[in-house]
């Protein structure tokens, strides 16, 4: 087999590793009961925001704890633009002109998500990314920290504090499978084009790569951008899964779990991000069951509240015992045979 | 209110998130490592002034002291030690998984709705100076506030265990090398942290009497986000930093108008973008110096 | 072995390993109590790397290290440090924004017992007068030959047995070296063992009891004073 050819199935195997995971998912959720599959689109949904996360976090090495604005925004705005137009005018009333008046569907309102949050992305990147280490994280927080005070009390753009709801739950199980696979496509490609491996080469040694002629600037630019629009796509879908979204659903709370999920399934590989999210969501879930009481061979129920608990205790333990995460950074690889190595 | 009542309010509060800066300052200084779940152990407080209500004021602050401080110790045992090795960011998130852990822990224990304290409640009342109508509840913050400083100040530069403390800061290898004990310098940065803690916990729950489970987590936000827009560098400018932004929290809450005080929060968080832009290694650090890591 | 009869510092087939790359291999050296030894070699050598090992800083990945007769492999720096084996770093590394008293006070970390502070101090400003003119400066103030000096009498005040110094005539002038390695004579008199990493060769090999060449990680020559001026013996262990 020649080495173009085996450098192509490689390629191929790797992304498999991330998508297979995606579409078992799916699958398995589609075989459930109603109430069952919200869990399974949930997860898929956050794989998605996972996903948006590792685009900018695993290829810069920069922490930002600001992503979640753009999932917000792109949550926010795919709901205000798609509540059907006599509810809207009843329950929105002080909303401006522009987004009182128009609607269009679901599928617009995800691309648009992407669309502005994009922008914001990268209104927010062109000061932010000159910035590295804690001063980015904290600049970053601080936008969390604005995107959140202004969509709780802007009520020409949202609902404020108040629940938007009404927005029409058009995120079925195979719309997740379907925006995960793209979000996952869209960072395999961007990773494995020059501009992701310029950024990952600045990962590594910042200073060789800038004197290999790398703007990292620029390229830091351009990875916050594109997980800005990925993060708003998956706000978009996140919006779309419940039919209602409220500001401190998109704060805090999702921005621990998101990193946590991305830091647990490894930082540095798209496999990582993916598999963190879902197995997170999945552990997550049976905490949540066992709460209610679950049948294990023994019989298992979880005080209310304790899943919580053991969950944290859990993200710190693999932290602490394996901190480049399950995957240790690495993407899906076939095993190699290993050749001779002929002394000279 | 007059303006300099505001400007005095604004003070005590400054003094308290200096003590909350001090005491993230000083595990960063020894460890580089920011504790995002240093807000826990001003919660942890909270909730055993309020478990020991019954019992007298003495009795409840002492045992306050003696559970926030243990918390502090048990936190770098079992938690930070092991993580000493880790990257800036597993650090940074793994503080985090600490943070939400014990906050839901404490949700678990005492329930979603918060437990009212009334240990020193009677520092909630008032005395009038001239035109003046101070509680004393400022007086003690800024005495306690001032005391501690420079108490711990006084720590750090006359002890020997506060020389080797500066030295860790600074160098932490060449201070291993001399023989300085790295585990016994970062134990007693956090036994002081958690002093500081405690502290903090029964001066603010004068006035602030429900204690949540996320009590501690807007001042340590707060007061981090501060000490980074100081100078993360040297402990004094961290301090400074966190003291501007309790400062300019209370002054800015008091004097915005109604309409927008909504808004206080983004215009803190654009000020701390605006500096971290304009001045990364932060607002009152000196030149820049490149920082040791262990 | 009994104590009084084990060599003060052993390396006994020490390799170090930065990540895949070994920078120092099958390292084997003996210096007995009271020895003046010296290490030179080419960049990149491994004398450092020798050096951190022994303290503890980096690890071994084989071999032993032993001083005084007990392995110190694995040990954190500062018990290494309390066992009686001193390092003046590459670079001096002395705390700028401290004090001349409070860097020397540092030095007291190490120090086993504290009886007789005030002779060993009587002593090191005998050796370093610089350090005792400037007590309450800070010792970024100084200026290299002084800050080298100050390092030196830092690592002395832990009354080491075995001091260690990486490269210190490294950015002095040929007169304050010389009044440098005049100073390392009188340690050695007083009965400190001593390991000398250093660039220079010439003087170290002058001064020393014994030098060593180390290259590539491994340990080539060994040359007495008598071999100072054999520069083609020096040559080819250098390029071998």
């Amino acid at each position: 087999m020649s080495a173009g050819a085996r450098a192509r199935i490689d390629t191929v195997v790797e992304f498999l590793g991330p998508a297979l995971l995606i579409v078992l998912v799916a699958v398995i959720g589609s075989f459930t009961s109603a109430a069952r599959e919200i869990e399974f689109r949930n997860a898929l949904v956050n794989a998605a925001i996972v996903i948006a996360l590792y685009v900018f976090i695993g290829n810069s090495g920069v922490i930002s704890f600001g992503h979640i604005s753009f999932v917000a925004v792109g949550a926010f705005l795919a709901g205000v633009i798609t509540i059907e137009g006599q509810s809207k005018q009843f329950v929105l009333p002080n909303l401006a002109p522009f987004l009182k008046h128009t609607t269009i569907g679901s599928w617009a309102s995800l691309g648009l998500a992407a669309a502005v949050g994009a922008a914001y992305a990268l209104i927010v990147g062109i000061p932010l990314m000159r910035l590295s280490g804690l001063p980015a994280g904290i600049a970053t927080f601080a936008v969390l920290g604005i995107t959140y005070n202004v969509l709780r009390y802007w009520d020409a753009i949202g609902p404020g504090p108040l629940t938007l709801s009404l927005v029409p739950e058009t995120t079925t199980i195979w719309v997740a499978c379907g925006g995960t696979l793209i979000a996952a496509a869209v960072a395999f490609g961007y990773q494995k084009s020059r501009a992701g491996r310029m950024l990952r080469a600045t990962r590594e040694d910042p200073g060789a790569a800038r004197a290999a002629g790398i703007d990292v600037y620029r390229q830091r630019l351009l990875a916050f951008t594109l997980s800005g629009a990925l993060a708003g796509f998956a706000g978009g879908l996140l919006v779309h899964l419940f039919g209602s979204i409220t500001t401190d659903q998109v704060y805090l709370n999702l921005t621990f779990i998101t990193l946590a999920m991305l830091v647990i399934g490894g930082v540095a590989s798209l496999l990582g991000a993916t598999l963190g999210a879902l197995l997170v969501s999945g552990l997550n879930s049976f905490l949540s069951d066992a709460e209610n009481g679950v049948d294990i061979g023994f019989h298992l129920k979880l005080r209310g509240g304790t899943s919580f608990v053991v969950l944290g205790i859990f993200m710190a333990l693999v932290l602490i015992l394996r901190p480049s995460g399950i995957t240790g950074g690495r993407e899906l690889r076939l095993p190699r045979r290993r050749r001779p190595v002929t002394k000279r | 209110m007059t303006d300099v009542q505001a400007i005095i309010d604004a003070i005590a509060l400054g003094a308290v998130y200096a003590l909350v800066a001090v005491g993230i300052g000083l595990v960063f200084g020894v460890m580089r490592l920011i504790n995002f779940a240093y807000g826990e152990l001003i919660t942890a407080g909270g909730f055993t002034l309020w478990w020991l209500r019954d019992q007298p004021a003495a009795v409840a602050i002492l045992a306050c002291f003696a559970v926030v401080i243990a918390l502090s110790l048990a936190m770098e045992r079992v938690a930070f030690r092991p993580l000493r090795r880790a990257s800036p960011a597993t650090m940074l998130v793994a503080t985090f998984a600490i943070s939400f852990t014990l906050q839901s822990i404490y949700l678990l224990i005492f329930g979603p709705r918060g437990n009212p304290v009334s240990t020193l409640s009677g520092l909630q009342g008032a005395v009038n100076i001239g035109s003046l109508h101070i509680r004393w509840i400022t007086f003690v913050s800024l005495g306690c506030g001032a005391a501690l400083l420079l108490g711990t100040a006084f720590i750090l530069d006359r002890t020997n265990i506060g020389l080797h403390m500066r030295a860790a800061a600074t160098d932490f290898r060449t201070s291993r090398i001399l023989g300085v004990r790295a585990n016994r310098v970062i134990a007693f940065a956090f036994l002081i942290s958690g002093f500081l803690a405690a502290s903090v916990s029964v001066l603010l729950t004068v006035e602030d009497q429900l204690v949540t489970p996320d009590y501690g987590v807007s001042i340590t936000i707060l007061a981090l986000i501060g000490v980074v827009v100081g100078g993360l560098d040297r402990l004094w400018s961290a301090t400074l930093g966190g003291f501007a932004m309790g400062f300019a929290t209370s002054l800015f809450g008091d004097l915005l108008p109604a309409g927008s005080r909504v808004y206080l929060p983004s215009i803190v968080f654009g000020a701390v973008i605006l500096v971290l832009i304009l001045r990364p290694p932060g607002l009152f650090a000196p030149s820049r110096r490149p920082v040791e890591r262990m | 072995m009994p104590e009084a009869a084990a060599p003060a510092l052993e390396f006994d087939a020490v390799e170090v390993r930065y990540g895949a790359v070994p920078a120092v291999r099958g390292l084997s050296l003996r210096i007995d109590r009271g020895e003046f030894v010296g290490l030179i070699g080419p960049n990149g050598a491994g004398k450092s790397t020798t050096l951190l090992a022994a303290m503890g800083v980096v690890g071994v990945s084989a071999g032993e290290i032993r001083l005084l007769g007990r392995p110190v492999r694995g040990r954190a720096p500062e018990d290494v440090a309390r066992a009686g084996m001193a390092l003046v770093p590459e670079g001096r590394h002395i705390f700028a924004n401290l004090t001349v008293e409070e860097n020397l006070r540092l030095g007291l970390a190490a120090r086993r017992g504290r009886n007789e502070v005030a002779q060993d101090l009587a002593r090191i400003y005998d050796l370093f007068p610089a350090v005792r003119e400037s007590l309450r400066r800070n010792a970024g103030a100084l200026s290299g030959g002084q800050q080298q000096q100050l390092a030196i009498a830092r690592a002395l005040l832990a009354r080491p047995t075995v001091l260690l110094l990486d490269e210190p005539s490294l950015g002095l002038a040929p007169t304050v070296v010389q009044a440098v390695f005049g100073v390392l004579h009188e340690i050695r008199e007083q009965g400190v063992t001593i390991l000398l990493v250093e660039q220079r060769a010439e003087v170290t090999i002058r001064a020393a009891d014994r030098t060593h060449v180390l290259a590539n990680g491994e340990l080539r020559l060994s040359l007495t004073p008598a071999d100072a001026g054999d520069t083609e013996r020096l040559a080819a262990a250098y390029l071998s």
